[in-house]
């Protein structure tokens, strides 16, 4: 294999091979995707895959996730059908008093041109029929949706390596050294060299920034998640908790725990995660749970993304995020424009790792 | 196994041929899990059940990976299929199981 590269990027998860293929369609230098394991081995073959924009805070984040979730279409006409749908997103609130928040919410986002509504019981009910009727209300958006996570990651490997983009899987990256004005990524099965050198680790960042002597502040917040078996199509929209995939399962859950890499699925949160299902839709009681599984997200310090150059460090580049299935399009498009023109089109200081000096 | 063609049916349940298994080794994977995230094979009601030794069998063809060097699939709770309503416990306390609109902080009575 070549061992030369001009960009290397090590984590082949949904950031990463988002990434390699963004490069891939304006540049056709050598790129090299490292993965310890196989692309969909990390957080992102563990996800509930929403394209979620509604209810993220503050409003300039929630604006961020909306230029993602405007890309989707897009991506999809480019790398092949990956099940994204925008369905519309909802999000129920059983308590009367939460209807305020909801509105200041709706109000916040007017300003950036998200359009939010907050709606009765009468229209929850009208638009999902099977949600418990027991609902005080849910905030409404139209542009939320879900994506098949494997389809897209798939799809962006197959598109990224008909450009020419290489990957090296199962070799883990255990050394990185500057030599020469280039980096030299010493694997398991060998040691390459490159110009520009991206660090998608997802949840393992800060290890891989470590071998830099570079702190990437991400930590791990377990996740599990329950699936039901094929159920005929019923769930009209994106509901925060649970959706409905093309092939009739149910995904549920929305669970948060420190555990740090302990990918187990537990018991109590396991029942939790069913009573906040049976009560966002009742229906579901009867219906059979095949199985559960947990992911691990990576959750930078402040719950934002970290992205863009290494502060200090030439050519080298970072993007560690959660929602990173929402935010895909929209990082490799940012990291794509700050290697070829040195500028982004959508400004990301905010972003940068300089902000946890 | 070298009965096994392209179009054998694998995973029953999703109907997986040998053939789908096959192109996802040679683009790289080799555990079953890695089989299973792309092309669904094990992740039907029976959970693997039926299907693991003969990818494995697929993996040590095209791989030379000895049968103890290839994983096992992940098993997954509840193992066989039961229901929701056996899970739940109609508790509305939640700890680790969050709505989306609780994450929604107010400052000052704005929203952040
Ligand atoms: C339960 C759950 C639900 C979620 N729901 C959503 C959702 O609805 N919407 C959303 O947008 N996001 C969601 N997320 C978050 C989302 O899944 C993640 O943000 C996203 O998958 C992160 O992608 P990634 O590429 O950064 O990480 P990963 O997919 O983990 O990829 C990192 C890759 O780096 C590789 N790697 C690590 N160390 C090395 C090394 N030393 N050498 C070589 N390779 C290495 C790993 O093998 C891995 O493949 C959810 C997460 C969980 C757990």
């Amino acid at each position: 294999m070549e061992t030369n590269y001009e960009t290397i990027v090590i984590g082949g998860g949904v950031v990463g091979s988002g990434i390699a293929y963004h490069l891939s369609e304006r540049y056709k230098e050598g790129v090299l995707v490292l993965d310890k394991k196989y692309p969909m081995s990390g957080t992102s073959g563990s996800t509930q895959a929403w394209v979620w924009v509604h209810n993220k805070t503050p409003s300039w984040y929630a604006e961020f996730s909306m230029y993602s979730a405007e890309l989707y279409p897009y991506l999809s006409k480019k790398i092949g059908d990956v099940e994204y749908k925008r369905t519309g997103g909802l999000s129920p609130f059983f308590n009367e008093s939460d209807r305020e928040k909801a509105q200041k919410l709706a109000e916040s986002y007017r300003k950036i041109g998200i359009k939010i509504k907050v709606l009765s019981r009468e229209e929850v009910l009208e638009k999902e029929p099977y949600m418990n009727p027991e609902v005080a209300g849910a905030t409404y958006s139209s542009i939320d949706g879900n994506v098949n996570p494997f389809r897209l990651i798939d799809m962006y490997m197959r598109a990224a390596k008909r450009n020419g983009v290489r990957y090296s899987t199962y070799n883990r990256v255990t050394e990185i050294r500057q030599v020469n004005g280039k980096y030299l990524v010493v694997s398991d099965k060998g040691a390459f060299e490159c110009k520009n050198l991206i660090l998608a680790g997802g949840t393992w960042s800060r290890e891989i920034g470590d071998m830099l002597g570079v702190k990437i502040p991400v930590n791990q917040l377990r996740g599990q998640i329950l699936v039901s078996e094929p159920l005929k199509p019923f769930l009209n929209f994106t509901i925060s908790g649970l959706r409905q995939a093309n092939n009739g399962e149910v995904l549920m859950g929305y669970s948060m725990e420190e555990a740090g890499f302990n990918r187990a699925t537990t018991l109590d949160v396991i029942q939790e995660t069913a009573n906040m299902a049976v009560r966002y839709v009742p229906g579901l009681r009867k219906a059979k749970i095949v199985r559960a599984f947990s992911g691990i997200r990576a959750m930078p310090e402040d719950g934002f993304p970290i992205l863009g150059n290494v502060p200090g460090y030439e050519n080298l580049y970072v993007a560690a995020t959660h929602s990173g299935v929402t935010l895909s399009p929209l990082i490799g498009t940012l990291i794509t424009e700050l290697i070829m023109d040195g500028e982004t089109s959508i400004p990301i200081d905010r972003y940068s790792l300089s902000r946890f000096g | 196994m070298n009965k096994l063609d392209k179009t054998t049916i694998i995973c029953r349940c999703e109907e997986i041929s040998c053939e789908e298994v096959e192109e996802v080794i040679s683009n790289g994977g080799r555990t079953f899990d890695d089989v299973k995230r792309i092309t669904r094979c094990g992740m039907g009601p029976c959970q693997a059940k039926i299907c693991t030794s003969m990818v494995a069998e697929i993996i040590h063809q095209q791989t030379g990976l000895s049968p103890s060097e290839i994983p096992l699939p992940r098993m997954r709770m509840p193992l066989s299929p039961i229901k929701l309503e056996t899970l739940a416990t109609n508790s509305t306390s939640f700890s680790a199981v969050k709505s989306v609109l609780d994450e929604v902080e107010l400052e000052e009575g704005k929203v952040r």
